[in-house]
């Protein structure tokens, strides 16, 4: 209702509750059974290895790693494959791998080999294009696309949550004067 | 003499309906409680809680595709967020009669608790001016109860329930009993100071809410841990629901017997004494029906359902329900229009050295100011509306990629404060719920057919709530102000009511002013279906109110031998 969103979260509570922490907040630590369920892992192969190498290296360049994780450490090249396999609708799906088997071409066409094989500083230079509407056929879209779903599948990462962010799954009380400056960060939510 | 199963059934598990359990087993009443959907534990069955975006299916939002085959409703209350769906209908399994009924948005619940469990938690009294509404203007039938008289019972619920609120003396918004509000952010604090004194008379309050700010130990609960994850169930028991408040103090008494996925698709009726015989339902597991006996029926299933079981308990060898004496049952379903919404940007560099810390689970509310004291000169409308919001900083957006995109997401976006308005709807009598008896559902009850649209008076009311919404920000120095209206589809806002409406005249209404069916003196109707209007403010404190009072009353009638 409010566009203060439905925020959720926990680790961390174990500090403040000890030893009696409450079945839930508990089970909210153990989340090998759940990451085997749908949502999690694709249920089926959405990229050929080739593709599968591809949108890697273009999520790392995305996000890279910095002082904090990449977007490889944090996983988004499999979040990626699952959203395409098992959440996006046809249509979507086949705008994606059109797109991405467009910046391939362009890549062997111009450097002769497989976009997952540039340097780090000619994929920028591919991206950048991308982005600029550059690319021969690439419609434009191609790239927000690519960096939005790089940039959910990140920010939404338990790396991207906690360690590029900071994560209070149990803040224990409201404060709407926090300075910044105490964090220089955002809280993940 | 006739023997029962039990003193009292009541039917449905949430707001109401855990008020009418814990009230009627406290006065030593037998009571099985029947509800549709499945059992969920306090903390046991939160299987959500805690839970980081990582850790929720699909990062937390359901596929589309799954989305529009099973939850076409229930999304408009949040089933397409993997976090809570478990605690939605499935409207494929359990539909309505689309074909046949105008757009219509009914979020129903799935388990015990009800929407209890997922309820936005505004804390808000009605008024004088409210239950006056219909006498004054002449919109649907006069509710024969006042302020007043409802004032100890909204007393009596706010302090077990625990609601957090500050005291404002408006008369449009009676206070209550109150814990210490949730504290507004800088921004909300920003504008309230400009916006109260550009426009004397209007209001910026931190919104009443049943999250509680102090701890009910006695109770076993604990205050909000600003986690702002209600909708998933709350260990803390920080927020009042079914599960943490009432249905703990049912259970207490021991005479309260719970029966999860129990269907209730009809009453019994004797027309020779007037009474409700048996409550009949139907195993959701098993398919097996079975009739329920008891002295008291209070019929606590929600605003749509109840209406639904009343529609099809018909007196045998008649097509009518033994409820519609009056012609009025399914008639007056109102809701809530709250489509509208406008917002502006804070434009004072003092403020962005700040941020929030936590998640507050409520925000600001802007009380009713139209129409108080008579007709204002420049409303082409009745009644009026009031205004949800709250100011809060997006994460920055970054354009580009790499490093440098990467970094400047560590910032903020500026204050910025959005409203939504939610208006008043006036009771009309043909905007109506009726049954489909060619079309049943999988436990053999009719489909329900809605025929309710929003009218003139509604979207008068909305554009005027835009306007004065953009004003409003403006005469607080806000930047970049806007307002936006969506359709206004009814059941949107969730605040359904009416269909069985409360009056004093048994030829206009179906329940009398103890919530007492007109037509069978052991029915108690006491959760929305009840309501003559709606109010412009959120209704869940009404019916918890409405439903402790007639509690009351019922076992004074019990005691005194009368039903």
């Amino acid at each position: 209702m409010s566009f203060l969103d439905r925020r959720d979260l926990l680790t961390g509570a174990t500090a403040l509750f000890g030893a009696s922490l409450v079945a839930p907040l508990a089970r909210a630590a153990d989340i090998k059974a759940a990451e085997m369920a749908p949502g999690f892992a694709a249920s089926h192969a959405a990229f050929t290895p080739e593709q599968r190498a591809l949108v890697a290296a273009i999520s790392e360049r995305i996000v890279p790693t910095t002082d904090t994780p990449g977007a490889i450490a944090a996983g988004v090249p499999a979040f990626i494959e699952m959203m395409l396999a098992d959440w996006y609708e046809t249509t979507d799906r086949n705008d994606f791998m059109e797109g991405l088997g467009l910046v391939e071409g362009y890549a062997r066409v111009q450097y002769e080999k497989s976009c997952a094989n540039l340097t780090p500083e000619q994929l920028d230079v591919v991206l950048t294009l991308a982005m600029q509407g550059r690319i021969p056929a690439l419609s434009r879209s191609f790239f927000e696309h690519c960096r939005q779903l790089v940039i959910l599948g990140y920010y939404t990462s338990e790396i991207g949550c906690k360690q590029e962010r900071v994560y209070v799954p149990v803040p224990g009380h409201y404060d709407g004067k926090y300075p910044y400056a105490n964090v220089r960060r955002v809280f993940s939510s | 003499m006739a023997t029962y199963d039990f003193d009292a059934i009541v039917i449905g598990s949430g707001v109401s309906g855990g008020w009418a359990a814990k009230e009627l087993c406290e006065k030593g009443m037998k009571v099985l409680m029947l509800e549709r959907g499945r059992m969920v534990e306090h903390r046991k069955d939160y299987i959500t809680e805690g839970k980081g975006p990582w850790q929720l299916p699909y990062r937390g939002s359901l596929p589309p595709a799954e989305v529009e085959r099973d939850y076409i409703m229930a999304k408009w209350g949040g089933a397409n967020l993997t976090a809570q769906t478990h605690f939605y209908n499935n409207d494929r399994l359990n539909p309505i009669d689309f074909e046949n009924s105008k757009p219509f948005r009914w979020v129903r619940p799935a388990q015990v608790g009800g929407k209890s469990l997922i309820w936005g938690r505004v804390a808000l009294r009605w008024s004088a001016i409210d239950f006056e509404a219909n006498k004054r203007d002449g919109h649907g039938s006069p509710w024969p109860i006042t302020y007043d008289e409802i004032a100890p019972w909204y007393s009596y619920v706010e302090k077990y329930a625990g609601i957090a609120g500050s005291k404002e003396n408006l008369p449009q918004l009676p206070d209550g009993e109150y814990q210490p509000p949730h504290p507004m952010n800088v921004a909300e604090l920003w504008v309230k100071e400009r916006l109260e004194k550009a426009i004397p008379g209007r209001k910026l309050i931190s919104t009443r809410t049943a999250n509680m700010t102090e701890d009910k130990p006695e109770q076993g609960r604990t205050r909000c841990q600003s986690r702002n994850m209600c909708a998933r169930g709350c260990s803390f028991g920080a927020y009042f629901s079914t599960q943490a408040v009432t249905l703990p103090a049912a259970r207490k008494t021991n005479n309260l017997t719970l029966l999860s996925d129990q269907v209730v698709t009809n009453l019994e009726y004797d027309p020779k004494t007037r009474r409700v015989t048996g409550v009949r339902a139907v195993d959701a597991n098993t398919q097996e029906a079975k009739v329920y006996r008891s002295r008291i029926v209070f019929l606590c299933a929600s605003t749509l359902a109840s209406t639904q079981i009343l529609l099809n308990s018909r007196v045998q060898g008649s097509e009518g329900s033994f409820a519609d004496s009056s012609g009025t049952l399914g008639h007056y379903i109102m809701d809530h229009a709250f489509r509208t919404q406008f917002w502006g940007t804070v434009p004072d560099p003092e403020l962005s050295p700040y941020i929030a810390y936590g998640r507050r689970p409520n925000g600001v509310y802007i009380p009713r100011f139209r129409n108080l004291s008579g007709q204002d000169a420049d409303a082409d409308f009745v009644r009026g509306y009031g205004m949800q919001g709250a100011a809060g900083r997006d994460p920055a957006g970054a354009p580009g990629f790499g490093k440098a995109m990467k970094e400047a997401m560590r910032g903020y976006g500026p204050w910025t404060i959005r409203f939504t308005a939610f208006a008043e709807c006036l009771p009309y009598k043909d905007n109506t719920l009726t049954l489909n008896s060619n079309k049943l559902d999988r436990f053999g009850v009719p489909l329900a057919v809605f025929n309710v649209t929003f009218r003139d008076n509604e979207m008068r009311m909305m554009r005027d709530a835009a306007l004065q919404g953009e004003a409003m920000m403006r005469a607080a120095g806000l930047e970049g102000v806007g307002s936006s209206n969506e359709e206004h589809v009814p059941g949107d806002a969730i605040h359904e009511m009416g269909g069985a409406c409360m009056g004093a005249d048994p030829r206009s209404s179906v329940v009398n002013r103890w919530s007492q069916a007109h037509d069978a003196a052991n029915l108690f109707v006491t959760d929305g279906s009840q309501m003559a209007s709606t109010s412009c403010v959120n209704p869940s404190m009404t019916f918890m109110a409405l439903t402790a009072r007639a509690a009351d009353h019922a076992v004074k009638l019990v005691k005194a031998g009368t039903i």
